[in-house]
C-alpha cells in the first residue's frame, strides 16, 4: 500500500500570501503518518540538505512530523554580505559570482515570496517512512516523534544544528557534514559519521551482539555506555588522544603480523595495523571509533 | 563337691566333646551320685526336645575314623584324575603357566603392565589420527558456511548488519574469491562511511590477493568521503604500492579534496617515491 502524501503547497501558499507582513514568522507543517503494520517496529528515513532533525521516542504507534520552515526573506544587506561571504570562502567561477551580485542588485528592498511548496515529501511503503526536501529549497528544521522502537536513518548535510535523537530503540545510522550528532537515551546499534561535527551518545543499554562505529572527521567522539557493558573497541585517531574511565584491559595492538604458511603451501603475509583495541568487562559488542583530529571520550553512565 | 563341677560339664558331656580324662572322670562321679545322673538325663531330655542334641552322641573314635576316610577319598579322586570342577581345571592350568621364582613372576608382572599400556596408546593414537580427520573436515564445513553468512551480510539493509559481514570475511580461513570480490564492492559502492571504512581495514589482510591491489588504487579516485581517503592512503603508502603514485597525484590536484587529506596524499606520494 503506497501513500504519497504531500504537503499542500497551495494551503501554505495562501496562508503565506495572507501573512506577508509578518516576514520573519516561520511556517510549520504538521503531519501524522502511520505504519503499515503498526504491531511491527518500523523505520523512518529522512534525508535533508539544510536544516536540523530532532526524534524523540513516544508511547504512540504513529509518527508526528513537524516541520518549521526557516524565513530566508533577506533585507539588502544581508543579501550583499551573503555575496561577499561566499566570494570570499569558495573560489566560485566568475558567471556564479556575477548572477548573484546581479540578483543582489535588482532585489534590492524586496522580500523573497515563498511562492512554490514547501517541497516537503513524505512516503510511507511496508513499514518505512520517508521523509525527503526537493534540492534548493528552504532549511527546515524537523521535529518528529516515532514509536520506542522504530529504526532510523537520518541524513542531514550541510548545517550546523545537526541531528538530535532521544528515546529511541531502534537501530540509528545517521550522518551529517557539519552538524553535531547527539544520540541521547539509546540502545539499539548506532553507525554514524561526521565530517566537521561532534558526536555524542549516551546508551540506555546496549543490545548486544551488534557491530556499531562511529566515526568524526574533526569534532570528538563522546560516548557513554552502561557499567556493566561487555564491549570490545576498537579505536583508532590520527591526531586526538583517548580518554575513558572504564577499565579497560588493552590488547596489544599489534604494528605488524606475521604469518608464514609457506611450508603448508600457503602465502606469506603481513599485516599493519595502527588501532588501539581494548576489551571492557571481558568483550563483547563490537564497537569501532575512529577520528582524525578529534578525541575520543568513553565514559561510563553515572 | 564334684557335682559342682560336673554341672558345668553337663552340657560339654552330652555334646561330646569332652577330653579323655575329663570324661573318664565325669562318668565316674555320675556312677556313683543318683543327683547329678538325674539332672544329666532332664538336660538331655531338654536338648533333645529342642533338636539341638543329636540322638546318637559320636564317639571321638568316630570322628577320626571320619577324618580318615576323607584324606582316602581325596588320594583316590588324585590317583583317578577326575575333574572336579572346570573352575579348578583352569586355575591348576594357570597355576602352572605362572613361574615358580619371585623373580621371574616379577617379570612377567611387568612385561604383562607394558603389554597393557603399549595396546592402550596404540589404540588410542589411531582414533585420534581419526578424530583429527573429522575435525579438519568440521573445520572445513563451518569456513564454507562462514562464508555464505558473511556474503549474505554484507548485502543487507542494515548498517551493522553489514559491519558484522566484513567482520566476518575477516575470520575466514581461506577467504576465496567471493569473498575479496564482495569487499571491494563493499568499498567501491556502501553508502555507509563506517562501512566503507570497516572494508579498508580488512582489505589490509588481503592485499597479497592477485588483483586487489589494482582494485584499491581505482578505488581511490572514486571515494568521496575524506576518512575513507585518509585510511586507504595509509594502505596503499603502508603497502608500498607505487602504482598508487599516480592516483595520488590526482588527488592532490583536486580542488574540492579536503585540505587534510591532501596533506596525507602529499606526504604519501614523497614516500612512495
Amino acid at each position: 500500500m503506497k501513500t504519497i502524501v504531500r504537503l499542500a503547497g497551495i494551503i501554505i501558499l495562501l496562508w503565506a500570501v495572507g501573512m506577508a507582513d509578518s516576514s520573519q514568522q516561520s511556517q510549520a507543517d504538521h503531519a501524522v503518518v502511520s505504519f503499515t503494520n503498526p504491531a511491527k517496529p518500523g523505520s523512518l528515513e529522512v534525508d535533508i540538505r539544510e536544516g536540523s532533525i530532532t526524534v524523540r521516542g513516544y508511547e504512540g504507534k504513529d509518527v508526528i512530523i513537524d516541520a518549521r520552515w526557516r524565513e530566508r526573506v533577506l533585507t539588502g544587506e544581508k543579501r550583499e554580505m551573503e555575496a561577499a561571504l561566499a566570494e570570499a570562502e569558495e573560489e566560485l567561477d566568475q558567471e556564479e559570482l556575477a548572477r548573484k551580485k546581479a540578483q543582489a542588485e535588482k532585489s534590492r528592498g524586496m522580500k523573497m515570496l515563498a511562492v512554490e511548496s514547501m517541497g516537503l515529501t513524505i512516503e510511507e511503503e511496508d513499514n518505512v517512512i520517508q521523509v525527503s526536501v526537493e534540492e534548493g529549497k528552504r532549511a527546515v528544521d524537523l521535529v518528529i516523534q516515532v514509536p520506542f522502537s522504530t529504526s532510523l536513518q537520518l541524513s542531514c548535510r550541510d548545517d550546523e544544528r545537526g541531528v538530535t535523537v532521544e528515546r529511541v530503540n531502534g537501530e540509528i545510522e545517521v550522518d551529517t557534514s557539519d552538524g553535531p550528532i547527539t544520540l541521547t537515551n539509546v540502545s539499539g546499534p548506532v553507525v554514524a559519521d561526521s565530517s566537521d561535527g561532534e558526536i555524542k551518545v549516551v546508551f540506555g543499554k546496549i543490545t548486544p551482539g551488534k557491530p556499531m562505529s562511529l566515526s568524526a572527521m574533526d569534532g570528538d567522539i563522546d560516548i557513554t555506555l552502561p557499567l556493566d557493558v561487555k564491549a570490545s573497541l576498537k579505536m583508532k585517531t590520527d591526531e586526538g588522544q583517548i580518554f575513558t574511565d572504564f577499565d579497560v584491559q588493552l590488547t596489544p595492538s599489534q604494528q605488524k603480523k606475521e604469518e608464514d604458511e609457506r611450508k603448508e603451501g600457503g602465502g606469506y603475509r603481513v599485516t599493519y595495523e595502527k588501532v588501539t583495541l581494548g576489551l571492557i568487562n571481558g568483550g563483547g559488542t563490537e564497537i569501532q571509533l575512529t577520528t582524525y583530529e578529534g578525541n575520543i571520550y568513553v565514559r561510563k553512565a553515572k | 563337691m564334684y557335682c559342682e563341677r560336673l554341672k558345668d560339664l553337663l552340657a560339654d558331656y552330652l555334646v561330646g566333646e569332652l577330653d579323655e580324662k575329663t570324661l573318664a572322670e565325669a562318668q565316674a562321679h555320675l556312677a556313683g551320685c543318683a543327683a547329678c545322673r538325674e539332672e544329666l538325663e532332664s538336660l538331655s531330655a531338654i536338648w533333645t526336645k529342642l533338636g539341638v542334641l543329636p540322638k546318637e552322641q559320636p564317639s571321638a573314635a568316630l570322628r577320626s575314623r571320619f577324618y580318615d576316610m576323607l584324606e582316602a577319598y581325596k588320594e583316590g579322586l588324585k590317583r583317578g584324575g577326575i575333574a572336579a570342577r572346570p573352575l579348578q581345571s583352569l586355575s591348576s592350568w594357570l597355576s602352572r603357566l605362572v613361574p615358580r621364582r619371585p623373580a621371574y613372576q616379577l617379570a612377567l608382572a611387568l612385561v604383562l603392565i607394558i603389554a597393557g599400556l603399549g595396546s592402550g596408546y596404540l589404540l588410542n593414537v589411531r582414533s585420534r589420527s581419526n578424530a583429527r580427520f573429522e575435525v579438519a573436515t568440521l573445520k572445513h564445513e563451518v569456513n564454507d558456511m562462514r562464508r555464505t553468512v558473511a556474503v549474505s551480510l554484507l548485502k543487507q539493509a542494515s548498517p551493522s548488519e553489514r559491519l558484522m559481514g566484513v567482520s566476518w570475511s575477516v575470520q575466514l580461513d581461506r577467504p576465496g574469491d567471493e569473498i575479496i570480490a564482495a569487499l571491494l564492492e563493499t568499498l567501491d559502492h556502501d553508502s555507509n562511511v563506517n562501512v566503507r571504512l570497516a572494508a579498508v581495514d580488512a582489505l589490509y589482510l588481503f592485499y597479497d590477493h592477485p588483483e586487489v591491489k589494482e582494485r584499491l588504487v581505482r578505488s581511490l579516485a572514486g571515494q568521496t568521503s575524506p576518512l575513507v581517503q585518509l585510511s586507504l592512503i595509509d594502505l596503499l603508502v603502508g603497502i608500498r604500492e607505487r602504482r598508487a603514485v599516480e592516483a595520488l597525484g590526482q588527488l592532490i590536484q583536486d580542488h574540492k579534496i579536503n585540505p587534510k587529506v591532501k596533506k596525507r596524499a602529499e606526504l604519501g606520494l614523497a614516500q612512495l617515491s
